[in-house]
């Protein structure tokens, strides 16, 4: 039988063997990094800490603290703002007051003032009244006076009349009787020297009338000047009590000022006070902030020796299922002694459970807790272990 | 776990002489997963080839004719190549020598040499396989054992020896036992099936030889016979 291509060449077998490698590698590179963990898990026992207080929470838990510190801060900031604007406003409202009080004391004395002012206002036009009736009254002596010059001028003037009359009469009796003139100017001469009589005598009684009458006037005169005396008098007593009294408010205004300069400087005072308790409590959040770093490290070291002295003491049940966890909670002395360990999730294993247990006291005490800092003694004071066997059994 | 345990990363990372035997071991697995594809074919087609000859061969055909199918210059292969050869000896011989067993030995002889070079062709490449098969667990081995040995002198620097510093150096040496493993295992199960594929046909080519040489012995006897008579 004839076959030209009995031989079987090289190429497509390379190919094939290139191809078969290259998918391989492919698959390695693809597939393999996924299942890599399960593949080179060494680990016997997978302990993890798991409790509220590891290591794992702590770079939170500083950077919460942080936050803390920073908000405090803040909230400092804002109290100190806040205290030096109550402050601001206590002082604002002393000033307030104090200037409401000046106000009021201003007003008091302005109304006082006002007050003086009015009654010295209404004793000068008490004055002005008493004057005024003073006047009035002088007036109406003048006009009574007036009156009776009227009356006097007006008798006088009836009299002249009259005297003429009677002259003309006197001339008419003279010419008509010469002898009866005589009688006539005997009888005139005397009835002249009664009316001179009587008017001396009227003219005496409006002498005593008119002295009389100054007398009135001089003693009103004296009554009002004793009057206005003792008004001043008044005033003057008015004046003092008022200036006593000014001088009392003053004194008060002074002592209220010292008040308010004395809680000014209280609050100012204060307000330096919280500035520097701000200060240091910054200060303390960094120095906790730094001592916080620190013990997180030293946890975070704790935290593996003490899984790997866990391992390393742990025997797994045999026959036990592969799926099993356990979550134990561990109490510890400051010195790293086991005061007790509880199981606080059960794997439904009782060998199991027991296992973990047995592993945690053997593995016990851990004595490197006493290399730790304080801060996070106090956290590893009470901490959970989960325990998962690992596919390695 | 995480990128460092990579197998490429480990491969890159790892010690030059590990990186050249990892080399090695990789040429070695390419090389004869050539070798196997290229005998798997040899063999497929070499077995349809004699199957496709014997059917023919017994068909009854005149052997003069069937000799004569293929121009002599062109080379074939398994039985057809026996057969050829065994032939062209007989032809050669038979006007030469009366002696029916000089002619039978002449054939048989120059059928054997046929059979010979099936065999070498055959069996051409799989000592390769056996090489492969055989010694790269060893070359992987010794990868490994270099490897740990790097990781445990830089080990002897650090002051704190845990799991977690000595693994990648263990992962790092293992890939290398590893990958010797990944080139013998299938140089293994190739060669021998491989090699008992070529026996089984090297078996069909001699009992064909045989049975052609019976064939021509009882042609020889006859006209023996005639010549005698």
């Amino acid at each position: 039988m004839a076959r030209h291509d009995s031989r079987v060449g090289y190429g497509l077998p390379t190919l094939l063997a290139v191809g078969l490698h290259v998918l391989v590698v492919v698959m390695s590179v693809i597939t393999l990094p996924s299942r890599e963990p399960e593949a080179t898990s060494s680990s016997v026992v997978q302990a993890t800490l798991v409790s509220t207080e590891t290591t794992t929470d702590q770079a939170l838990r500083a950077e919460e603290a942080r936050a803390r510190a920073a908000q405090r801060q803040a909230d400092e900031e804002a109290a100190a703002a806040e205290a030096e604007a109550a402050a601001e406003a206590e002082r604002q409202q002393a000033e307030e007051e104090a200037a409401q009080r000046q106000a009021e004391q201003q007003a008091e004395r302005e109304a006082q003032q006002q007050a003086r002012e009015q009654q010295r206002l209404e004793a000068e036009a008490e004055a002005q009244r008493r004057a005024e009736e003073a006047e009035q009254q002088a007036r109406l002596r003048e006009e009574q006076e007036a009156a009776v010059e009227a009356e006097r001028q007006r008798l006088e003037q009836q009299r002249r009349e009259a005297e003429q009359q009677r002259e003309a009469e006197a001339a008419e009796r003279q010419r008509q009787a010469e002898e009866a003139r005589r009688q006539a100017e005997q009888e005139a001469e005397a009835e002249r020297q009664r009316q001179a009589e009587r008017e001396a005598e009227a003219e005496r009684q409006r002498q005593a009338e008119r002295e009389a009458e100054a007398e009135r006037q001089r003693q009103a005169e004296r009554e009002a000047e004793a009057e206005r005396q003792r008004q001043e008098e008044e005033a003057r007593r008015q004046a003092e009590q008022e200036a006593e009294r000014q001088r009392q408010e003053e004194e008060a205004r002074r002592q209220a000022e010292q008040e308010a300069e004395r809680q000014r400087q209280e609050a100012a005072r204060a307000a330096a006070e919280a500035a520097s308790d701000i200060d240091s409590l910054i200060a303390g959040e960094q120095e906790s902030i730094a001592n916080a770093r620190q013990a997180e490290q030293a946890a975070n070291s704790f935290q593996n020796l003490v899984r790997n002295a866990v391992e390393q003491a742990w025997i797994i049940p045999a026959g036990s299922a592969s799926g099993l966890e356990a979550t134990l909670r561990l109490d510890l002395l400051p010195t790293g002694e086991l005061i007790g360990a509880t199981i606080v999730s059960s794997s439904g294993d009782g060998a199991f459970d027991r296992s973990v247990i047995q592993a945690v006291e053997r593995a016990s005490p851990f004595r490197e807790m006493r290399q730790l800092p304080p801060a996070a003694q106090s956290q590893f004071r009470q901490f959970n272990l989960r325990f998962r066997p690992g596919d390695v059994r | 776990m995480n990128d460092s345990m990579s197998i490429p990363h480990l491969i890159m990372s790892a010690s030059t002489v590990v990186q050249l035997v990892m080399l090695l071991l990789t040429v070695g697995s390419i090389v004869s997963w050539i070798v196997i594809f290229q005998r798997t074919f040899v063999m497929r087609r070499a077995k349809r080839t004699h199957l496709a000859f014997e059917e023919r061969f017994w068909s009854g055909v005149d052997l003069n004719e069937l000799y004569r199918e293929t121009p002599s210059e062109q080379e074939t292969h398994g039985a057809e190549h026996v057969f050829r050869a065994g032939f062209r000896e007989f032809n050669r011989l038979l006007p030469k020598t009366r002696s029916p067993q000089a002619i039978l030995d002449g054939v048989q002889r120059s059928m054997r040499v046929a059979w010979s070079r099936e065999e070498e062709r055959l069996n051409l490449h799989l000592v390769f396989l056996a090489t492969v098969a055989s010694a790269s667990p060893y070359i992987g081995l010794f990868g490994t054992v270099w490897g740990i040995m790097g990781s445990f002198q830089s080990l002897s620097m650090a002051q704190q020896a845990t799991l977690a510093t000595v693994a990648p150096w263990i992962a790092e040496a293992l890939i290398a036992t590893a990958m010797g493993l990944f080139a013998a295992i299938p140089a293994v199960i190739f060669y021998n099936r491989l090699s008992s594929e070529s026996s089984k046909l090297l078996g069909k080519y001699e009992d064909f030889a045989e049975e052609f040489h019976s064939i021509l012995h009882r042609n020889l006897q006859g006209r023996g016979d005639s010549d005698a008579g």
